[in-house]
């Protein structure tokens, strides 16, 4: 009786989500026919879940591109917008590249952002032979994997995680705690960080905090009582607000330090008793007050989306920029593994930075900022090389 | 581990065990009356968590209070939260548990119904909100209001583990003490009967849901004044208060109790000693182990009715 009644209700159910998951698969395909003008750039990321704000950040960077190459009417070709939503989860990573990769239109992919989605989805673009440029994705290992169209638009953790360890050496830290948040990237990144501090001379103990802990006064507690006076922290922002109340409430007094993952400002609004201040950030990203070119962009972001640039936005605009720029260059006749093979061996100068890469798609070229939490903002020290000497 | 460590510990367990505690109330006194394992009572959780967070938005809270402003806030959190999370409890006995129970359903189709109405809640408060984690407004300067065996206690944690054993000793009263408590465990024991005795079933069920509301709603807020609240904040914590529940007995109120706060401890020493990654292993393998022992929980007596 009771399994009859529940095979009743479970047959129209499991219709009803195949039917919904096979709209899903081919919405996107039904435009492919068009006058052959239109060409959709897709970015696959975070844009739900815990750290949508970074990946927002990037997107709104990929279509303040597309509108602009739109509005400057220098192109015979129209640009379009298409969203991959992985957030962030290497679970959700091959749907989402799915979507991408059966939407004919779509001629390259500005991600995946982060870099666990990154390795699940990467394959993928490969097979369809489309560009995945990742302005943000920083796992040393991506580009050693061989995957046909990957490539990276900002320097990578190994550069991050020893920039993080002379920075440490510098200010005379002798035993420093690393955690990680048991993500690919923040593993990644921690390991890097360890053996350059290692390799320096600073005791290093290790500990992981996973990336869905809601207490994090155990953590706090270990680091208080490991006796370190240095601390980094691998992971994003959703956790590192909390682990920086945690932190001051347990006493921790020594230098705290986070990756690229942390600079975004809702890491000082979730830390509100001023927890955040003084912290450090590490990332190969560009402070946009350095020079004209990036005030103009912070300005022109500013006026469409009534936020400051997020970290990775110009980063993303620069990437979106320049496939738009290699679709324009082979005009009508662009296809997908062409306009991977024109980005892969081009060179575009861009808001953060100039891009290019080499053979294995990693970026040509180096950078790892500091920036520090100082009145409640993310203020840039400079340069690594500039801070350390 | 030196006894230093022990009591800094063993505080940090106690703060997590009174929010597990009063969480598995929530869970122990719906089972008790539906045998219905109200997975959307981590949402309740939830809004309670909201509800303060928006109170106290819109109070403002000044930059340095006085005692009595901070009192005023935090009793003000802890009523809103409390009354939100009762709504939500009260609604979704209402909507999504009451309708099943009049066409005397299978007991599957509740559980479904409550996995549902969890992810429903969820979602909802997710789009309402957003996904970011909001922090609580600042009640008060946390700073340390007394020392034990060089232990510190903050205003926080003194908070939480006060207003935990008060909301524990309310509910004991409230179970074992008044009459709703005895519509409660009469209804628990045999609802047949009950009815039969002048027990109106539906009043005794919508009031459990809303008492366990109440305790669930608070708990979310005190979660918030010690982590932060965010859309699927329910969902860790109110999985360990129903394994509280279960481990405790589940239908027992005290037994919710008391594997509330084993669960909190066993907690806070395996992330001491083993670290963060290991946080579930220690206090999940505790269940199990006192399970293969006792399978009907730490108090529980009675072999579950058959329905």
């Amino acid at each position: 009786m009771l399994s009859k009644r529940v095979v009743k209700l479970a047959i129209p159910v499991a219709i009803g989500a195949l039917a919904l998951t096979a709209c899903g698969d081919d919405g996107g395909g039904g435009g492919g026919d068009a006058s052959g003008t239109v060409f959709k750039i897709a970015y696959q990321g975070p844009l739900s879940g815990d750290n949508v704000d970074l990946g927002i950040n990037m997107e709104n960077g990929v279509k303040l591109a597309i509108a602009e190459a739109n509005e400057s009417g220098d192109y015979d070709v129209t640009f379009e917008y298409l969203d991959a939503d992985d957030r962030g989860e290497p679970g959700q990573a091959t749907a989402a590249a799915q979507r991408a990769i059966d939407d004919e239109d779509v001629i390259a992919v500005v991600g995946p952002a982060f870099s666990g989605a990154a390795a699940v989805a990467a394959p993928l673009y490969g097979e369809a032979g489309m560009a995945a440029l990742s302005p943000s994705a920083t796992n040393p290992d991506l580009t050693q994997q061989g995957f046909p169209t990957f490539l990276r638009g900002v320097p990578n953790d190994a550069e991050q995680g020893a920039a993080i360890a002379t920075f440490f050496a510098e200010q005379g830290v002798e035993k420093a705690m690393v955690i990680d948040d048991l993500d690919d990237y923040s593993i990644g990144l921690a390991n890097v960080a360890q053996q350059g501090m290692e390799e320096a001379g600073i005791e290093v103990v290790r500990e992981s905090v996973p990336s869905d802990t809601v207490d994090h006064s155990g953590i706090a507690r270990t680091a208080v009582t490991s006796g370190a006076d240095g601390l980094v922290y691998t992971g994003y922002y959703s956790q590192a607000g909390p682990l920086a109340v945690k932190l001051s409430e347990a006493g921790f007094d020594g230098i705290k330090l986070a990756g690229d993952g942390v600079k975004d400002p809702e890491f000082i609004s979730l830390a509100p008793g001023g927890e955040a201040e003084e912290w450090y950030l590490s990332c190969p990203c560009r402070d946009l007050d350095a020079d004209q070119e990036g005030r103009d962009f912070a300005e022109r972001y500013e006026a469409e989306y009534n936020r400051a640039p997020g970290t990775y936005t110009p980063e993303a605009y620069d990437a979106a920029m320049m496939i738009i720029e290699a679709v324009a260059e082979l005009g009508e006749a662009a296809d997908r593994q062409s306009v991977y093979e024109a980005i892969s061996v081009g060179t575009h100068d861009g808001v953060a930075k100039t891009l290019s890469f080499d053979e294995n798609g990693e970026y040509a070229g180096s950078g790892i900022y500091i920036y520090r939490v100082e009145n409640d903002t993310i203020t840039a020290l400079g340069d690594i090389t500039e801070i350390t000497g | 581990m030196t006894l230093f460590d022990f009591w800094d510990v063993l505080v940090l367990g106690v703060v997590l065990g009174s929010l597990y505690a009063v969480i598995a109330i929530g869970y122990t006194l719906v089972y008790g009356v539906l045998q219905l394992l109200n997975f959307a009572h981590s949402e309740v959780f939830m809004t309670g968590g909201f509800g303060g967070v928006i109170a106290l938005t819109l109070v403002v809270p000044v930059a340095a209070p006085s005692l009595a402003q901070s009192a005023g806030y935090v009793i003000l959190g802890i009523c809103t939260g409390a009354l939100l999370g009762a709504t939500v409890a009260f609604f979704l006995e209402k909507v999504a548990y009451r309708p099943l129970r009049r066409r005397n359903a299978p007991r599957l189709v509740f559980l479904i119904t409550a996995i549902g109405a969890s992810f429903f809640l969820y979602n909802l408060a997710g789009k309402l909100f957003g996904r970011n984690a909001m922090p609580m407004p600042r009640m008060y300067e946390n700073r340390t209001v007394f020392t034990i065996f060089d232990t510190t206690i903050n205003i926080t944690q003194l908070l939480i583990i006060c207003s935990g054993v008060l909301m524990l000793l309310i509910v004991d009263h409230v179970v074992n003490r008044t009459k709703l408590g005895s519509g409660i465990r009469a209804v628990a024991q045999d609802p047949e009967v009950a009815s039969l005795m002048g027990v109106n079933i539906d009043k005794v069920v919508s009031r459990t849901f809303i008492l366990g509301g109440l305790m669930g709603g608070a708990a979310g807020f005190l979660f918030g004044t010690t982590n932060q609240v965010f859309y699927t904040m329910g969902f860790l914590p109110g999985i360990t208060a129903f394994a509280a529940a279960v481990l405790g007995g589940i239908g027992n109120v005290r037994g919710a109790m008391l594997g509330g706060m084993t669960l909190g401890i066993v907690e806070a020493f395996t992330v001491d000693v083993f670290g963060d990654a290991w946080r579930y292993f220690g206090a999940f393998g505790a269940l199990v182990l006192v399970l293969m022992i006792r399978p009907t929980g730490i108090l529980g007596e009675r072999v579950a009715r058959t329905a």
